[in-house]
C-alpha cells in the first residue's frame, strides 16, 4: 500500500511537473532570486498649491516604478506616513516631498528621504522644472536615494537603445531605461540594427543596409549627422565600444570569412586582431578593457571564447550546448552573460568567467535573446517574444523580477547605455 | 541526370541560338529597304515621294531596331527574372551545397556565360532562429560558397560580389519549419554592365 502510494506520488511528480523534468535535462541552476532587497517606503507628495496635471505618472509613482526595476527596493506604498505598516514592513527608510505649481508655470519638487523610526531627514533636493520634465528628475532623486543607501550609483537616469520596427523597417530607438521619452535615431527605407553606445551616451554605433551592405556607421544625438565609419572595409557589422577607451571592435567579412578588426574611437582607422581559420563575431569587452569575448564557430556551431585585447592567449569559455552566442562582461566582472539555443530555442544563461558555475536566467517563456548588462551590473536588458510578439525586458542579474518594458510592435537588440556623469558625491544636506 | 543532361544542352543551345541569332537582323534589314528607295530616286519619281519613301525606310529602320531593341530587352529580363527567382537552399545552420543547389547553379552559371554582361550580386541569408550577429556569419558564408562554385564553373570573380543580409530579410515571414527552410538560401541580384 505504501509503495503504491510512493509510485503514485512518483507520477504524479512526473506528470504534474515538465517544468522542473525539462530544466533538470540541462542540468544547470535556474535563477532563484538570492537578492536581497530593501523595504523602502512611499508616500505620494503633497501638492501644496492644489491639484497638479501630472501627465502619465505623479512623482511618487515614478519613484515606485523606479525602485521596482532597480532590483534593490521592496516598495511599501502608503497613501500617508505610516510608521506602523513601515516598521512592519521593515521599511527603514521612505521618500516623499511637496509639489508647487510656480507662477511661470514650472513646478516646483522637494525630494525627500526620511528615516521611517525618528523621521529624521537623511537626504534632500530640490527641483525647479517644467512638468514634462518631472521624470527625468525623479529619476536623477532616485539615483541620489540609491547612492544614499546602498553607496552604490543607480541606473535610473540611465538609457537603452534598441531596434524597432517602424512601417516593416528596422529602425535604431533609444529611450529612458524604464522605455519612456523615445526617440527615434534613424529614419531610413533601408534597415538599421545592432546599435552600440559611443563613450558619452551622445553617439549610437550602429549598422545601416543603406548602401545594401552591413556597414557601420555613426549618429551624433545631438547634431543629428550620420556618417559612415570604417569605410575600408564593404561589410561591418556587431560593434563593441571600448568601455575605457572608446575604440571599437566590430566584425567584418571578407572572402566569406568573418573577422575581427580594431578600430579607433573615430571611426577611422581599424586593424585586424583575429588570425583563426574559422569565423568569428560578437566581440565584447571585459570592464577593465583588458579581456576580450568573442564567437567562433572553429568547432562548427558557435561557442563562445575569450582572449586578451592583442588576440593572444584564446581559451574556450563555453562547453555546454551546440550553440551559445553574444557574450557580455558584467560591469562588475564577476559573470558573463550569454544566449543558448536549446531545441530551437533561444535562452539567456550566465556563468563565472572561466565559463564555470552556469546558471539559466530564463526558460519556458519563448526566445529570450541579446542580453545587456546595466551599468552597476545588478539589471540584464533583453529581447523575448513570450507575449507573442518580441519585446524588451529587464530583468535582475539572477533572472528575477521580469519586467516588461515595451508593449507594442517589435522590439529587438537591446543594449544598455553608460553612466551620464562622474560618479555623485554623497550630499548630507539638511542631515545634522 | 538524364533529364539534367537535357536540360543543359536545352539551355546550352538556347544560349547558342540566341547568342547566334540576334545580332544579324539589324544589318540585314533595314539595309534592302534603302536600295529600294534609292532605286525608286533613279526611277523618277517626284522630289516628295522620294522624300517620303526616305522617311518611310528610315521610320521603318526605326521600328526594326526598337523591335530588336524590345526582343533583346525582353530576353534579358526574362534572364533576370529568372536567375532572380532561382534561390538555392541550405540546411540549418550549415553553408554547404545540396546537390539540388548546384544543379540550379550550373544553369545559373550557362547564364552568366550566354550574357556577359550581367554582373551579379550573391546574397546570403538564413532563417529567423539564432542571433543576429552569428546569422550575419553564417550569410556571408552561404553567399561565399554559392560564388566559389560559380568561379570553379568559370564565371570570372569580377562579375560576382557577395553580401550577407543574416537574418534580415526574409523570403517568408513566419516561425514554421517551412518559413525557415525558405528563408535559409542564397539568392541573386543582377545588373547590366
Amino acid at each position: 500500500m505504501m509503495r503504491r502510494v510512493f509510485l503514485f506520488f512518483l507520477s504524479f511528480c512526473f506528470f504534474f511537473s515538465p517544468v522542473f523534468s525539462a530544466i533538470d535535462t540541462i542540468a544547470v541552476d535556474v535563477g532563484i532570486s538570492v537578492f536581497k532587497t530593501m523595504p523602502l517606503g512611499v508616500v505620494p507628495f503633497a501638492e501644496k498649491s492644489g491639484k497638479i496635471e501630472w501627465g502619465e505618472a505623479p512623482p511618487h509613482q515614478i519613484l515606485e516604478s523606479d525602485a521596482n526595476l532597480s532590483g534593490r527596493f521592496e516598495v511599501i506604498s502608503s497613501p500617508k506616513f505610516d510608521l506602523v505598516t513601515f516598521s512592519r514592513a521593515r521599511a527603514k527608510f521612505y521618500v516623499t516631498g511637496s509639489a508647487e505649481l510656480l507662477a511661470n508655470g514650472k513646478v516646483k519638487l522637494s525630494c525627500y528621504l526620511y528615516a521611517s523610526q525618528t523621521k529624521q531627514l537623511v537626504f534632500g533636493e530640490n527641483y525647479e522644472i517644467a512638468v514634462q520634465n518631472v521624470r527625468e528628475a525623479m529619476h536623477l532623486f532616485f539615483d541620489q536615494v540609491v547612492f544614499e543607501l546602498w553607496g552604490e550609483r543607480g541606473v535610473a537616469s540611465t538609457k537603452l537603445a534598441w531596434v524597432r520596427k517602424i512601417d516593416g523597417v528596422k529602425q535604431v530607438i533609444y529611450a529612458d531605461y524604464d522605455g519612456y521619452r523615445r526617440r527615434q535615431a534613424t529614419n531610413d527605407s533601408a534597415l538599421s540594427m545592432m546599435p552600440v553606445w559611443a563613450l558619452g551616451n551622445n553617439k549610437l554605433i550602429f549598422v545601416s543596409f543603406r548602401n545594401e551592405k552591413p556597414q557601420l556607421h555613426v549618429k551624433d544625438l545631438d547634431t543629428k549627422r550620420v556618417r559612415r565609419i570604417y569605410t575600408e572595409h564593404k561589410q561591418s557589422f556587431s560593434p563593441a565600444v571600448n568601455p575605457i577607451s572608446g575604440e571599437i571592435l566590430f566584425s567584418v567579412i571578407r572572402d566569406g570569412k568573418t573577422d575581427l578588426y580594431l578600430g579607433d574611437a573615430e571611426g577611422k582607422k581599424s586593424r585586424r586582431i583575429s588570425y583563426l581559420k574559422s569565423s568569428q563575431t560578437s566581440p565584447a569587452w571585459s570592464p577593465r578593457a583588458t579581456e576580450i569575448l568573442f564567437t567562433s564557430d572553429r568547432g562548427g556551431g558557435p561557442q563562445i571564447y575569450v582572449m586578451g585585447r592583442d588576440g593572444s592567449d584564446v581559451r574556450r569559455v563555453t562547453f555546454m550546448g551546440r550553440y551559445n552566442e553574444k557574450a557580455a562582461w558584467s560591469p562588475t566582472g564577476d559573470r558573463i552573460v550569454y544566449t543558448s539555443m536549446d531545441n530551437g530555442k533561444m535562452n539567456i544563461y550566465t556563468c563565472a568567467f572561466d565559463g564555470s558555475d552556469i546558471v539559466q536566467l530564463t526558460s519556458n517563456a519563448g526566445n529570450n535573446e541579446h542580453p545587456t548588462w546595466s551599468p552597476d551590473g545588478n539589471l540584464i536588458a533583453f529581447a523575448s517574444d513570450r507575449s507573442g510578439t518580441y519585446q524588451i525586458y529587464i530583468m535582475r542579474r539572477d533572472g528575477s523580477n521580469v519586467t516588461q518594458i515595451t508593449k507594442q510592435g517589435e522590439n529587438t537588440s537591446p543594449t544598455w547605455s553608460w553612466y551620464d556623469s562622474p560618479p555623485p558625491t554623497s550630499k548630507k544636506e539638511g542631515k545634522k | 541526370m538524364k533529364t539534367l543532361n537535357w536540360l543543359l544542352t536545352g539551355a546550352l543551345a538556347f544560349a547558342i541560338f540566341s547568342a547566334c541569332s540576334n545580332p544579324p537582323p539589324p544589318e540585314t534589314d533595314p539595309a534592302p529597304k534603302a536600295k529600294k528607295s534609292a532605286i525608286r530616286v533613279q526611277e523618277g519619281m517626284s522630289k516628295e515621294d522620294s522624300l517620303a519613301a526616305a522617311e518611310r525606310a528610315r521610320l521603318e529602320a526605326e521600328r526594326l531596331a526598337a523591335e530588336k531593341l524590345e526582343a533583346d530587352r525582353a530576353r534579358l529580363e526574362e534572364m533576370i527574372n529568372r536567375l532572380m527567382s532561382d534561390d538555392v537552399y541550405f540546411e540549418f545552420d550549415r553553408f554547404e551545397l545540396t546537390e539540388k543547389a548546384k544543379e540550379l547553379l550550373a544553369q545559373v552559371g550557362d547564364m552568366l556565360k550566354a550574357e556577359e554582361r550581367f554582373v551579379v550580386t550573391v546574397e546570403g541569408h538564413t532563417d529567423a532562429r539564432g542571433t543576429e550577429d552569428y546569422n550575419m556569419t553564417l550569410g556571408g558564408k552561404r553567399a561565399m560558397k554559392v560564388k566559389e562554385f560559380l568561379v570553379a564553373y568559370g564565371i570570372s570573380s569580377d562579375r560576382m560580389e557577395t553580401v550577407s543580409y543574416g537574418k534580415e530579410k526574409p523570403k517568408v515571414e513566419g516561425a514554421s519549419e517551412d518559413a525557415y527552410s525558405q528563408n535559409r538560401r542564397a539568392n541573386f541580384r543582377v545588373k547590366i554592365k
